[in-house]
């Protein structure tokens, strides 16, 4: 019987842990603590996101009410996008473009409409680099070369197709004449990896945030050969944008908060107002700064139109990747 | 090498802050290691919100030291328990286990810390003249080298299960097989997901390491529970013999440095470090039989191999800014917070800072063995509590290992199968390293073939292109053929001693 009782004990144990509380609402907003979701595991890109907006807002006491954040890995942020449509609006969630692209790629349901948008936060650009002895000098050289034969050049991405690193490059190929279904890929882990194969000389370029690989170019380790910025970034002013080449190509790799469907007017502006506050303090600029990533703040109003301009330009995209049918 | 940033970062590490956060991450380090589930890279991540207020220096120091004091740690409960709580730490099961069994539990998990500590020792010292020329060497490997690194890997399987061989194949098909579940990074397609979101991206090694050795383990021995007997487990000196000493001098020596290389190589690791470390010393060993069965040198080289891949792992991370491990990963991420930014400036721009790091792992690795020294006498004392006790502690601990891996509790269900799956294979005398060791090398072997095939449009020629390739395949071959070659050499003896031959048929 001892057996038994042990078997018992192990499904309670189950049972007990998978029963989760539901929650209240109150005409005061925000009444209780509040959560930001990380639809990643710690570490991560949407993990340091949502932790640095909260630390900024705490340590500024822009926001009284404890804030915590709570990881939801899984999916590509389905898991915990999902999770934020159950919540009330006490629960915030970073995202992406990938709240765009997931259900234009068929692997999910959940669409951009079904939540609030809240902020765009921040950006980072994409790049272009190649190897520092390959022998194209210029974004056009390498489109030139890909046009004439897409077999003989091997693009690493990562870390999987229809993300921006990859996007970005078919958008530039399209605008360039070549049928981006045609390109080339091997994919990597992560970005990490990516930059890692090019180093060893195992692909001939790669399409990659720029964080990844700037410390790279200032050691005169890799060339960049385009960044998909409006402007020249800093620090690394002599390398050109798409626009510089004379193709017609800003490509924003943005972060993002929203909320759960439905919230309210009021409780819409007091993010608006919280997170307009938080994006001029030091702090935040400090974090922007020791990411890499540039002040893209854009608040509801302008991140609903946003949102809704950068679906209809990932739709194009996706359709011209030839990843969906 | 630069001598005045040397002694500069040998001042900051002796600071006395930052020793204190050498003793408190190899003490965090050790214990969270030998919880079965709970890693080196969740208890990085979860201290990623102290560090915050921190000095980078001291964060990275104190991150480092959970990271190698983890290594020290996962082995504990392989030898004591026969439940290895990383990957890194399913070698020292083989032999750790049997040795625990045969009353030696002391003598193993001393054994253990010095190899742990030689292995270390051997890594920073490698470290610190051969950093340069290691990363560049790492940059060789592309997709065809990785594919048959793992391959190689995975032929250990032959060594694992010699006298059971069906099985053990067996055993390794099933774990390719799960390795197939999730989105397949190549073309995108979801594999075996059955629509749980979850799923996609893939089934954790962590969970079925947890599942078949902890839970199973625990399930196979409540079918037993009822009929133990009473006998009191002798635990036996808490220092290894001179015998055993002897036995495993060569084998710890010789696996740090094969540990600390393949520790170099982004994304390959401990697991396959202390893998190949075991499959090598059983190889040229001329005791083979004994090896599974309690030998000490089995679990020296392993020990020494995945503490020096442990160290290893930081050189891609130092001087590319490329993360060569979970843990690795994690840790990036709180540095660049921190404004503190591994790659190729580091050396240039804070030297200070990169030596300070790599003088701490040397006096985290003296602070380590003192703590694990001490632990034994109180470790040994876990094979003393009734089963009764012991049991549903594993249990609990099994469960929270598994939430924090990914918060959730799918996870749990995973589990449990997991765990029934593992008590069905020990019933039927299936080995489990090579079921777990398929799953974790399969997604990456695949990726790898099928990457290396799309950069040569298709051609084999790709897996003889470089030296290195070559010298894989040759191991591979070696590797593969051992059982065959034993057995022929074996023939030989005994024709030459036709009495012993006579004796022992």
């Amino acid at each position: 019987m001892k057996k038994f009782g042990m078997i018992v004990m192990l499904f309670l144990l189950l049972f007990v842990t998978a029963c989760s509380s539901s929650t209240s609402s109150s005409a005061e907003y925000p009444s209780k603590n509040l959560e930001i979701i990380a639809p990643a595991s710690p570490g991560g890109g949407w993990d340091l996101t949502a932790r640095s907006v909260e630390n900024v807002l705490s340590s500024q006491n822009l926001v009284e009410e404890n804030m915590s954040v709570v990881n939801k890995p899984g999916g590509g942020g389905e898991v915990g996008w999902k999770h934020l449509e159950s919540q009330d609006a006490h629960s915030l969630a970073i995202n992406s473009s990938l709240v765009l692209t997931n259900n234009l790629l068929g692997q999910s349901e959940l669409t951009y409409k079904g939540f609030t948008p809240i902020a765009t936060l921040a950006t980072e650009w994409q790049s272009l680099a190649v190897p520092p002895d390959s022998k194209f000098e210029s974004a056009s050289e390498l489109l030139e070369a890909i046009k004439k034969d897409p077999d003989s050049i091997k693009i690493g991405v990562g870390p999987g197709l229809g993300n921006d690193d990859h996007l970005s490059i078919v958008q530039a190929a399209s605008e360039f004449g070549i049928d981006p279904s045609q390109l080339n890929f091997l994919v990597y882990e992560g970005g990490g990896d990516v930059v890692t194969a090019l180093l060893g000389g195992h692909v001939d370029a790669v399409t990659t945030s720029l964080s990844e690989v700037k410390d790279q170019y200032l050691a005169d380790k890799l060339n960049i050969l385009a960044v998909s910025s409006d402007k020249p970034v800093e620090e690394i002013e002599d390398v050109p944008t798409w626009k510089d080449q004379g193709i017609d190509l800003v490509f924003p790799h943005w972060r993002g908060i929203m909320g759960p469907p439905d919230m309210t007017e009021e409780e819409i502006a007091y993010w608006d107002e919280k997170l307009g506050e938080m994006v001029e303090t030091d702090e935040w600029k400090k974090v922007l700064e020791n990411n890499d990533w540039e002040g893209f703040y854009k608040n509801s109003g302008e991140t609903k139109a946003f949102m809704e301009e950068q679906h209809k330009l990932y739709k194009g995209l996706i359709e011209d990747s030839g990843l969906v049918k | 090498m630069d001598g005045g940033s040397f002694v500069d970062g040998l001042m900051l590490s002796l600071q006395p802050i930052n020793i204190f956060w050498i003793i408190i991450g190899g003490f965090l380090g050790t214990v969270v290691g030998m919880l079965p589930g709970l890693g080196p890279a969740t208890a990085v991540a979860v201290l990623i919100p102290v560090t915050f207020g921190m000095d980078p220096v001291s964060a990275i120091i104190l991150m480092a030291a959970i990271y190698y004091g983890a290594m020290y740690g996962g082995s504990r409960s392989s030898i004591l328990l026969n439940t290895p709580g990383d990957g890194s730490a399913i070698a020292a099961t083989f032999d750790g286990y049997p040795m625990a069994k045969k009353g030696q539990a002391g003598e193993a998990l001393a054994i253990s810390a010095v190899a742990s500590f030689i292995g270390g020792l051997i890594a920073v010292v490698g470290f610190i003249f051969l950093a340069e020329p290691l990363a560049t060497f790492a940059l060789k490997f592309g997709p065809a080298e990785y594919f048959l690194l793992m391959l190689l890997t995975l032929s250990a399987i032959v060594a694992l299960s010699i006298g059971k061989m069906v099985k053990g194949f067996l055993a390794m098909m099933m774990g390719l097989t799960l390795s197939t579940v999730g989105i397949d990074t190549q073309t995108g397609v979801y594999r075996f997901t059955m629509d749980i979101p979850h799923l996609s991206e893939g089934i954790d090694f962590l969970i079925v390491i947890i599942g078949v050795y902890a839970i199973g383990e625990v399930l196979y021995n409540l079918l037993t529970i009822d009929r133990e007997k009473k006998e009191k487990k002798k635990v036996g000196r808490v220092w290894f013999t001179k015998e055993q000493w002897k036995r495993s001098k060569w084998p710890i020596l010789r696996s740090g440095p094969i540990g600390f290389l393949i520790g170099v190589l982004p994304g390959a690791g401990g697991s396959i470090a202390s893998m190949i470390g075991y499959t090598t010393e059983k190889q040229i060993s001329k005791k083979p039989e004994e090896f599974g069965k309690g030998a000490p040198e089995g679990l020296a080289a392993p020990e020494s191999a995945n503490n020096a891949a442990s160290v290893g792992a930081m050189i891609p991370l130092l001087t590319m800014g490329i993360p060569g491990s979970g843990t690795t990963a994690v840790m990036l991420g709180a540095l660049v917070m921190l404004g503190l930014r591994p790659g190729p400036l580091l050396f240039e721009q804070q030297p200070e800072t990169a030596w300070a790091l790599i003088n701490s792992m040397f006096i985290g690795n003296i602070v380590l063995i003192i703590i694990n020294i001490m632990l034994v006498g109180l470790l040994v004392k876990i094979l003393d509590t009734p089963s009764k006790v012991l049991y549903p502690i594993i249990v609990i601990l099994a469960f929270i290992g598994t939430y924090t891996l990914s918060y959730s509790t799918i996870d749990f269900f995973l589990l449990l199968i997991f765990g029934f799956f593992g008590l069905l294979l020990k019933v039927m005398d299936f080995p489990l390293a090579p079921l777990v060791l398929a799953l974790i090398v399969g997604a990456e072997m695949e990726q790898n073939f099928r990457k290396a095939l799309l950069s040569s449009n298709g051609s084999f020629d790709i897996f003889f292109s470089s030296g290195v390739s070559i010298a894989l395949v040759i191991l591979t071959i070696v590797s593969l053929l051992y059982p065959l070659i034993f057995k022929f050499f074996k023939k030989r003896s005994r024709v030459n001693n036709p009495d012993q031959a006579s004796k022992s048929s």
